[in-house]
């Protein structure tokens, strides 16, 4: 036997390790969309501190809330999908592709460390959020302010999936993210400060801006859960089904 | 059986009634390929004739209309990650995350394919292959030579028993070509056997000891550089193209036409 012959597959754990590490470093590089997201939600904060805006949009929380929810959302939307469709483009996943390394792996690296990636900027922003309000909250609070910053992150994530999934180039990505970002931005500001009526206001509430920060404001008040909250949680995962199962079904690794 | 007769008679690679399409185009049209252990065998064939298509489907990157593939008699559907693990792959038009550095683009790949590398390890190969100096550069700060090297150094990272080149010449200097060669040579001395498209006859003649001549799709011939010539030395259309001898791109124009391909 040749000593070509005798060498084995390379184990999952060291694969996984590799691509992980390489996926950071490459996020580490990319500081720009990471940055983004932590200056945007703290130029909310820092601009809303103090006014009667604070009041206007629904209490301090809420505002940590909506700072959250903007950063994750440029992380994911502009950062995440934009970095794939480059990816893409450039050819960087096949030559991945053609290693023993399978291609869910391939993937779960990049998302579970954008996954990381908004952990930080939610725990970056609810501790410079609280301290700028000066508010306290309970542990349970703190638990569930991230709990929620999770699931809005992996909406936004299955969001930026599902641009990658039906558009393809990379050009058509960063537009498309660009146009949705301002859009959900718009919608859940207006949306929140009460300036629409009837069904756009509807729209606003049950847009996917709009149910994480019903799920925020739910947190303010634990103990008066409402109906409307539960639906919104139901409403959050569902969009999580929707674009996940879109931007899998119909993604290509490659554009040519 | 011997290492040595196994050598001889089995096949380390069969492409049988591969049909690939895009759509309603069909690229690669029932084709038949059989490389046996230690060969290095050439594709050839004008632009656009199916070749990185054959090789994306030996690669599992693309999924063939019909036909089997087999690497040591392993399908390659089957068994992909157990393939992939067992073959190094150059292809046409390469592209490493652009954040990463070399020497970074080095480790990730070394730990796909479970190779253990120290740095020093790493340094050598990267300085066997010219370009150490560049080990800390993005991959998009290489020349395009520089970037074809490091795209062979990880096609053979770790010491695959067949290698799949998509021109693996094409923007190296005469220098970096012949080093190539003899690492060819080199990988199949030590066991391996190599496929590799090529639009040079000098490299086809020089390296490979079979080529095969494809043309829309379709498998016109595929023999030995010089048998190829015996064959078909007399034919018609290569006798009006030839000068003097005929030579193997006579060989090539006269079966394959003068016309250019879109
Ligand atoms: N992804 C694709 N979608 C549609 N058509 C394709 C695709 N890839 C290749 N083709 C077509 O299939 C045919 C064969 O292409 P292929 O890339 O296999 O040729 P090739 O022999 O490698 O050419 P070259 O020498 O230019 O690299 C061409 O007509 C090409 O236009
Ligand atoms: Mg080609």
């Amino acid at each position: 036997m040749t000593s070509y012959e005798q060498r084995m597959s390379p184990n999952s754990k060291v694969m996984f390790e590799s691509l992980f590490k390489a996926d950071i470093l490459v996020l580490i590089k990319n500081r720009r969309s990471l940055v983004l997201g932590i200056i945007l939600p703290l130029i909310i904060l820092a601009t809303t501190n103090g006014h009667k805006a604070q009041q206007r949009l629904g209490g301090s929380l809420l505002l940590v809330g909506l700072a959250i929810t903007y950063g994750l959302m440029s992380t994911s939307m502009l950062g995440y999908a934009l970095s794939i469709a480059r990816d893409r483009d450039a050819g960087v996943f096949q030559r991945l592709r053609v290693t023993p390394a399978p291609t869910w792996m391939i993937m779960t690296s990049r998302l579970t460390i954008q996954a990381i990636a908004n952990l930080i900027i939610a725990l970056l922003v609810v501790i410079v959020g609280t301290s700028i309000y000066h508010l306290t909250l309970t542990l349970t609070q703190y638990a569930m302010v991230l709990a929620i910053s999770i699931l809005g992150g992996a909406m936004f994530l299955s969001i930026g999936q599902a641009m990658v999934g039906l558009l393809k180039s990379s050009e058509t990505v960063n537009a498309a993210g660009r146009i949705v970002f301002a859009g959900l931005i718009l919608l859940g500001l207006l949306g929140f400060s009460g300036v629409l009526g009837g069904t756009l206001e509807s729209i606003a509430t049950w847009s996917p801006v709009g149910t994480v920060m019903t799920l925020f404001s739910g947190v303010m008040n634990p103990s008066k859960w409402t109906g409307h909250d539960s639906l919104s949680l139901l409403v959050t995962f569902g969009y999580i089904a929707c674009f996940a199962s879109l931007g899998i079904r119909w993604f290509r690794w490659d554009t040519h | 059986m011997t290492e040595l007769q196994r050598r001889d008679n089995s096949s380390i690679l069969e492409v049988r009634n591969l049909t690939v399409a895009y759509g309603t185009k069909i690229a690669v049209d029932n084709v038949n390929l059989e490389i046996r252990h230690g060969e290095i065998f050439g594709l050839l064939g004008p632009n656009g004739a199916g070749k990185t298509s054959i090789l994306s489907s030996i690669e599992a990157l693309i999924k063939p209309r019909s036909g089997q593939v087999l690497i040591e008699g392993i399908d390659i559907i089957d068994n992909s990650q157990r393939v992939k693990a067992m073959i190094g792959v150059q292809l046409q038009a390469t592209s490493f995350q652009s954040e990463l550095t070399i020497r970074q683009i080095v480790r990730l790949y070394a730990g796909l394919y479970g190779v253990k590398l120290t740095l020093q390890r790493i340094n050598e190969r990267l300085e066997e292959t010219g370009i150490l100096n560049e080990a800390g550069k993005p991959f998009k700060d290489l020349s395009g030579g520089q970037q074809q090297r490091l795209a062979l150094l990880i096609a053979v990272i770790h010491n695959p028993v067949l290698l799949l080149l998509d021109e693996p010449t094409s923007g190296l200097d005469p220098q970096s070509r012949r080093q190539l060669w003899r690492r060819i040579e080199h990988i199949r001395q030590s066991g391996g056997s190599i496929l590799l498209t090529t639009h040079s006859m000098e490299e086809a003649q020089t390296v490979c000891d079979r080529v095969a001549i494809i043309d829309h799709g379709k498998l016109l011939t595929c023999d030995t550089p010089r048998h190829l010539i015996e064959k078909h030395k007399d034919d018609i259309r290569v006798q009006k193209v030839a000068h003097g001898d005929v030579t193997l791109e006579d060989v090539f124009i006269g079966l394959t036409g003068s016309e250019i391909r879109d």
